[in-house]
């Protein structure tokens, strides 16, 4: 696990595509460039697509770990 | 001739950012929120935006909102929903006898199903007491629909201490706040609600869209039905503009509902006292105290409610009148009548009603005109008695 403490977290577990994404990068609009914003989401489609959105989008996946329940994602606000 | 608007409860002005939110929704981002594609997303994002614009308005969380097409579609919802849900354990609602026909046409229509309404009487003021309902709610009871402030007089209802009655019994609880949402500063929690209904065109947002807060583990039914659009709780391709326009309407009411309530109030205020001093025979309806900040009704004796807004009108102010014109036979308000008002007075019955952009110029204008209006239709009006 990262040593990296993230200004917002938002557990987006059982939230379906795009509405996780979405509700990333609503949260993502309210931060400062350089916050570090933590979002958890199912492994599948959403692990796949919410990282891809994220970085089309010009911010930048710092880390992506699974977890036993979903998988995190942690993103830096460019 | 630019006329004076003082009927914010009817309907308030679209503000101009409120406009310019929804704009882009019209033009480019005119993509179907449940697509999958990045012009759905789009869509989804403003949609999202206003939920969570509007939650926080009213302290609730983003997934407890429902878009509605209007106030009277959310009342509905919550009515219909909450005893289609319930009926097979229990079968009653309580509402009082000065809600929105949005209410109490629904209850009627929940009546010819078999439901049983109890209408709670408000006292003089338009009040409707905690106690009164207590003793209304029966272990038949499903739920208690009491409007947070009246759209007639103004008078604000003590909710919370009728939620907390409620919770005791086990019983769900709704307010139409259709008249408070952006107006005065609203908490679900401290409420105690289940369900609170909205429209956004009450608060400078457009119409054409409301809302209904729906606490999260209630037992209430969708109601109107179809594809799966608002976590399946309000089937139909979602308003996209207009929800944008009701996000942003609730985003700019809870920056400036301070100023403009000490604003509007300030003007109510003057109203209520200067006519009261002008005028002979002029009563003032509803709460002394705890009232809607914009609003000033009252009845005049010896004249026609009607007569009163259409000469108001002539000479450059829009009002409204509890009384209404059907079939050529003005009946009088069934909130003042409720309210024990005497017919003939409440046939006088007058609603001033203000907004943000109102001026005490615009008042000290109005109540220059009002004695000689009111004197014109007395000498006229074949009920001039006082």
């Amino acid at each position: 696990m990262t040593v990296l403490k993230p200004d917002k977290c938002i557990d987006l577990r059982g939230t379906p595509c795009p509405l996780n994404w979405v509700k990333t990068k609503l949260r993502l609009e309210e931060m400062e460039p350089g916050m570090l914003l933590e979002v958890v989401v199912d492994d599948g489609a959403p692990a796949r697509n919410v990282p891809r959105s994220v970085e089309t989008e010009g911010h930048r996946v710092v880390e992506t770990t699974r977890l036993p329940d979903g998988v995190r994602v942690l993103i830096e606000r460019c | 001739m630019e006329q004076v608007y003082f009927d914010h409860a009817a309907t308030t002005p679209p503000r101009e950012e409120v406009v310019q939110a929804m704009l882009p929704y019209l033009r480019g981002k005119w993509g179907n929120p449940s697509s999958l594609h990045h012009t759905g997303s789009r869509a989804l994002e403003g949609v999202e935006r206003a939920r969570e614009h509007l939650a926080s308005l009213i302290g609730a969380q983003p997934e407890e909102i429902v878009f509605t097409g209007s106030g009277t579609e959310a009342d509905n919802h919550a009515l219909i929903g909450s005893w289609v849900a319930n009926r097979n354990r229990r079968n009653h609602l309580v509402t009082s006898s000065i809600e929105h026909h949005a209410i109490h046409h629904t209850a009627a229509f929940l009546e010819t199903l078999g439901a049983r309404v109890t209408y709670v009487s408000p006292d003089e003021f338009g009040l409707v007491h905690s106690e009164a309902v207590r003793a209304a709610i029966t272990d038949e009871t499903v739920l208690v629909s009491i409007m947070h402030a009246n759209n007639e007089v103004g008078t604000i209802q003590p909710i919370g201490k009728i939620g907390a009655i409620c919770r005791e019994r086990g019983v769900l609880v709704h307010t139409d706040a259709v008249q408070t949402v952006g107006h005065l500063p609203i908490a679900v929690n401290d409420l105690n609600v289940d369900l609170l209904s909205l429209s956004a065109h009450k608060f400078y947002g457009p119409k054409g869209v409301g809302a209904l807060y729906l606490r999260r583990g209630s037992t209430v039914a969708s109601f109107i039905h179809g594809g799966g659009q608002e976590l399946g709780r309000r089937a139909s391709t979602e308003n996209v503009a207009g929800i944008v326009g009701l996000g942003e309407a609730a985003r700019l009411a809870r920056q400036d509902m301070a100023a403009e309530s000490a604003h509007v109030s300030s003007l109510r205020d003057m109203v209520l006292r200067e006519l009261e001093a002008r005028i002979p025979h002029l009563h003032l309806t509803g709460h002394p105290t705890q009232r809607l900040p914009n609003n000033a009704s009252f009845c005049v004796s010896g004249v026609e409610g009607e007569g009163l807004v259409l000469d108001l009108d002539a000479a450059g102010f829009a009002v409204s009148s509890g009384s209404a014109c059907s079939s050529g036979a003005l009946e009088p308000s069934q909130v003042l009548l409720a309210m024990g008002i005497a017919p003939l007075i409440a046939r006088g019955s007058l609603r001033v009603s203000f907004g943000r952009t109102n001026t005490s110029a615009e008042v000290e204008r109005f109540l220059e005109l009002m004695p000689a209006i009111v004197d014109r239709l007395r000498k006229l009006s074949p009920v001039a008695a006082c």
